[in-house]
């Protein structure tokens, strides 16, 4: 029987072996949830409202489950469910996923393969072997929603973790989601657990629920909000006509911006420095240290924030002029980092409200890709435009 | 990880292969067209991968230091003209300390305070890159204000001063006020019309002696088969002047044998052939839009081997990457397909050197002189030349049925006739006469037309179009105002 932890990452692995794109926080929640599940069906941990205890500290002869159990047991004061969601969302999701991914190869669920594209690139994919497998937790997940019978409490438990997380819609079609509501908030209510079990089950789920909700709700409306006026922006950069040069002699603000070498040096160093500081920003989301300050999202915003001053900053240098030869290489690779950006944060951020609208999840990932395509030929290409400047 | 790790290297060494080839291009040599910042002015444009003809400041030099040298270079090529312009506002006028009041408004003693390369969205007729009321900078204040001084200035807007025909920056040696008095009252076209160069440069012959020096036309067989271009030479100046085959075609060796001759022989001798005897019209067609790509002010292509050994690097490349980085060499004569005027289709292919225009056989001067133009021009003012008042007095000239100097051709205007040494040369520099049309009144419009008729004439958009078929709609009231503020002034 596969564990919580490894019928989550076969739900979120395509047939092909590509990961299913979701939200990161939103997956490494579900992880250590589905981990802390295994372990409490196991009957190896318990909680309530304070803390979160081992009762039992024999091995469960599943590795992952058993490191974490070590690690759980070997720290000396207790913490509360909140405090190990966290910790091993933030420090543990990443080994939880690839320890899984390893273990559902071993017993030939998935398979080892390394694609050499793009630019014949080693991309590692686990593509599904075992289909049965695979496709006997997603025909289970399917029959309890669309029936009325008694299901077993595992896939209540999946059903509620995944709900929880936000994925259910992101492994099935979200209509079909929003058809099957009322089945699932009925077995959220089903009492088929013992009651000590699904008083961890039920505070596992909450903690979730409340941490994905607190963060969600502090910051995913305004990052929502912050990339649309970033696409509305980069839409208006496309569409809008160019404010032209002033036919009056004497000090314009705008033509000294757009014509005055000085001028020109502050906000082109001020763009290179915000463009910089919007880069660290996602590149420190990748340091665990750092990502734990915050959960990620104060980077994202702080992303999300130097991108828009960007755009304001872009206007100031250029007015959106998009230039000749590789200035004009430079202005579109920019102007494409800024737009696929705003558009990924848009379908990253209101993602809910797309799904409603029918718009597949894929496309997160798609523009995410693009927004990062757009940035590579960049640093080249200031670099030139800096280097032109000075030589010339 | 592998995959991202990958993904970096990739983007980071892309980055460095990238930069590193297009600073190569920068410092040692190689295609600099996607350099270019923006589109380049009209004419520049011909020139405008030989960077250092302008950018002549050493590599990462100080903006001083950069802005200094470019300025020299555009005194390189434009001093000459503003001096024989009698500049109004020339550099040396402002570099006087006393003058310092104005640096910080309008920097007259830097070409780049008012013409900016590269900056198509700001460039306005002339090159010039600053709005069309600039005049307001240092005419609008203390004893320099215009409407103080000038009372029939009082209500004008300073977007007039250059607009409406009555003042230029640099040239105004046809509109300056004693001018305007002097020539004021004439008619609008004098009674016995003629260019009077023109006239004389029909009259020039050749020396009396070249006669003599004519001798057998020495050439290879084949091209001495050619019928069409012996009867042609025969016909010629050339021919009249004892310019032998061997002269253009073997010059190295005229004046020797058949076989040295024939042995020397240039199947298609190129412009410089004609340049070593036609100096000034080489020179003059050097200095003008038809043939800026030969002025000697020209950077010549970079020679990679050398800036490598500046940098110390001239052993780490080898030769074949040396040779890559090689300056691509403009080409040696500008093209009608690169043309920014309306051209004909069929002349796309044609390229400019003094066969282009002067047949190198017949060296025909009048087919020069307007057919060779209309074979390329196609624009509204060289159309409507033909069946023009001056196309008229062109036809009736060379029939025979008007006197010498009395025909108007494209070259009599854009082309206009100079007297040096005695001697009548025609200036192959078609940009003297050119922009602002105001330089054409004195060399060309007054032999012919009152001063008043010209201003009118040349300001009047329309009619230039026309080419001066009709009369002036526009009324400059200059020489009025001149000529009024004298009888007022008593001066």
């Amino acid at each position: 029987m596969l564990t919580f932890a490894e019928e989550l990452v076969v739900l979120l692995n395509d047939e092909d072996g590509a990961p299913v794109p979701v939200q990161e926080d939103a997956l490494a929640c579900a992880l250590a949830g589905a981990v802390l599940l295994d372990l409490a069906f196991a009957y190896r941990i318990d909680t309530d409202l304070q803390t979160l205890v081992v009762t039992d500290r024999t091995p469960t002869g599943n590795p992952a489950l058993d490191r974490i159990l070590a690690k759980i047991a070997a720290r000396p004061e207790a913490a509360d469910t909140r405090t190990w969601i966290r910790e091993l969302s933030v420090d543990e999701a990443a080994a939880i996923h690839e320890e899984m991914l390893s273990g559902l190869v071993e017993r030939g669920v998935l398979a080892r393969q390394v694609e050499k594209f793009p630019w014949n690139l080693r991309t590692p994919r686990r593509p599904i072997v075992n289909g049965e497998a695979a496709q006997g937790i997603s025909r289970r997940i399917r029959a309890v929603l669309h029936s009325d019978g008694i299901p077993d409490p595992r896939d209540i438990a999946l059903i509620a973790l995944l709900d929880a997380c936000d994925l259910l819609a992101d492994v099935f079609p979200a209509a079909e989601i929003e058809q099957c509501r009322a089945r699932i908030e009925q077995l959220r209510l089903m009492d088929l657990i013992g009651r000590e079990l699904a008083g961890a089950i039920a505070d596992i789920e909450r903690t979730i629920i409340a941490a994905l909700r607190a963060r969600s709700a502090r910051f995913r409306r305004l990052l929502l909000h912050l990339s649309t006026i970033g696409g509305l922006g980069a839409t208006a950069v496309l569409l809008a006509p160019r404010i032209p040069a002033s036919d009056r002699f004497g000090p314009s603000l705008l033509q000294s911006l757009w014509f005055d070498e000085l001028w020109q040096q502050w906000s082109g160093y001020l763009l290179l420095g915000f463009s910089g500081a919007g880069l660290l920003a996602m590149l420190l989301l990748k340091v665990r240290p750092v990502a734990r300050l915050g959960g990620g999202h104060w980077w994202r915003l702080a992303h999300v924030g130097f991108g828009l001053c960007c755009a304001l900053l872009l206007f100031a240098h250029t007015g959106f002029r998009l230039g000749a030869n590789l200035n004009a290489a430079l202005m579109t690779s920019y102007l494409a980092a800024l737009t696929f950006g705003a558009l990924a944060g848009i379908s990253t951020n209101g993602a809910p409200q797309l799904r409603s609208m029918g718009i597949p999840p894929k496309l997160r990932s798609i523009l995410t890709r693009l927004h990062r395509v757009a940035f590579y030929p960049l640093p080249a290409l200031v670099a030139i435009h800096i280097l032109i400047v000075y030589l010339y | 990880m592998a995959r991202k790790a990958a993904l970096w290297i990739l983007c980071v060494s892309g980055t460095l292969i990238a930069t590193a080839l297009v600073t190569a291009w920068m410092l040692v040599g190689g295609d600099r067209r996607m350099l270019l910042i923006g589109k380049t002015t009209d004419a520049h444009h011909q020139i405008e991968t030989t960077c250092e003809t302008c950018h002549a400041a050493a590599p990462f030099a100080s903006a001083a230091a950069a802005a200094k040298a470019l300025n020299k270079t555009c005194r390189n090529c434009h001093e000459d003209a503003l001096q024989a312009a009698e500049d109004s506002h020339a550099r040396k006028l402002f570099r006087s300390p006393r003058m310092a009041v104005y640096w910080e408004k309008l920097d007259a003693r830097l070409c780049t305070a008012c013409h900016v390369e590269h900056r198509p969205e700001i460039t306005r007729p002339g090159a010039v890159t600053v709005a069309e009321d600039f005049c307001v900078a240092c005419h609008s204040e203390g004893d320099q204000d215009v409407r103080k001084a000038r009372p029939s200035h009082a209500g004008l807007t300073f977007d007039t001063c250059a607009s409406a025909g009555c003042h230029n920056y640099h040239d105004n040696r046809a509109i300056y006020e004693d001018f305007l008095v002097s020539y004021a009252g004439r008619p609008w076209v004098a009674s016995a019309p003629v260019h009077e160069l023109a006239m004389r440069s029909r009259a020039q012959k050749p020396p009396a002696e070249a006669a003599g020096k004519r001798g057998a036309a020495l050439a290879p067989a084949t091209a001495l088969a050619e019928q069409t271009a012996l009867h042609d030479w025969a016909g010629s100046g050339h021919a009249a002047a004892a310019v032998n085959c061997a002269a253009c075609h073997a010059p190295a060796a005229e004046g020797t044998s058949r076989a040295a001759v024939e042995a020397q022989w240039i199947a298609t001798p190129d412009s410089a052939i004609c340049e070593g005897c036609h100096k000034t019209p080489a020179q003059t067609f050097a200095q003008g839009r038809h043939g800026l790509r030969r002025h000697p002010s020209l950077a010549p292509p970079r020679d990679p081997s050398r800036r490598l050994e500046a940098i110390g690097l001239s052993g780490l490349l080898p030769k074949a990457a040396a040779a890559w980085l090689a300056d691509l060499p403009p080409p040696m004569h500008m093209t009608v397909a690169e043309a920014r005027l309306p051209m004909r289709p069929e002349a796309a292919g044609e390229s400019l050197h003094c066969g282009t225009c002067h047949q190198p056989h017949a060296v025909n001067t009048e087919r020069a002189a307007v057919e060779a133009c209309a074979s390329c021009h196609d624009g509204t003012h060289s159309r409507a030349y033909f069946g023009s008042a001056h196309h008229e007095l062109w036809r009736a000239e060379l029939a025979g049925q008007a006197p010498p100097g009395t025909g108007v051709s494209c070259a009599t205007c854009h082309m206009a006739k100079a007297e040096r040494g005695g001697k009548v040369v025609t200036s192959h520099n078609q940009n003297a006469t050119l922009r602002p049309n105001e330089k054409m009144i004195r060399p060309v419009c007054l032999d012919c037309h009152g001063l008043g008729f010209a201003i009118n004439a040349l300001a009047d958009a329309d009619l230039v179009a026309r080419n001066f078929q009709g009369k002036p709609s526009v009324q400059v009231e200059s020489i009025e105002w001149a000529v009024r503020r004298t009888q007022e002034t008593g001066n």
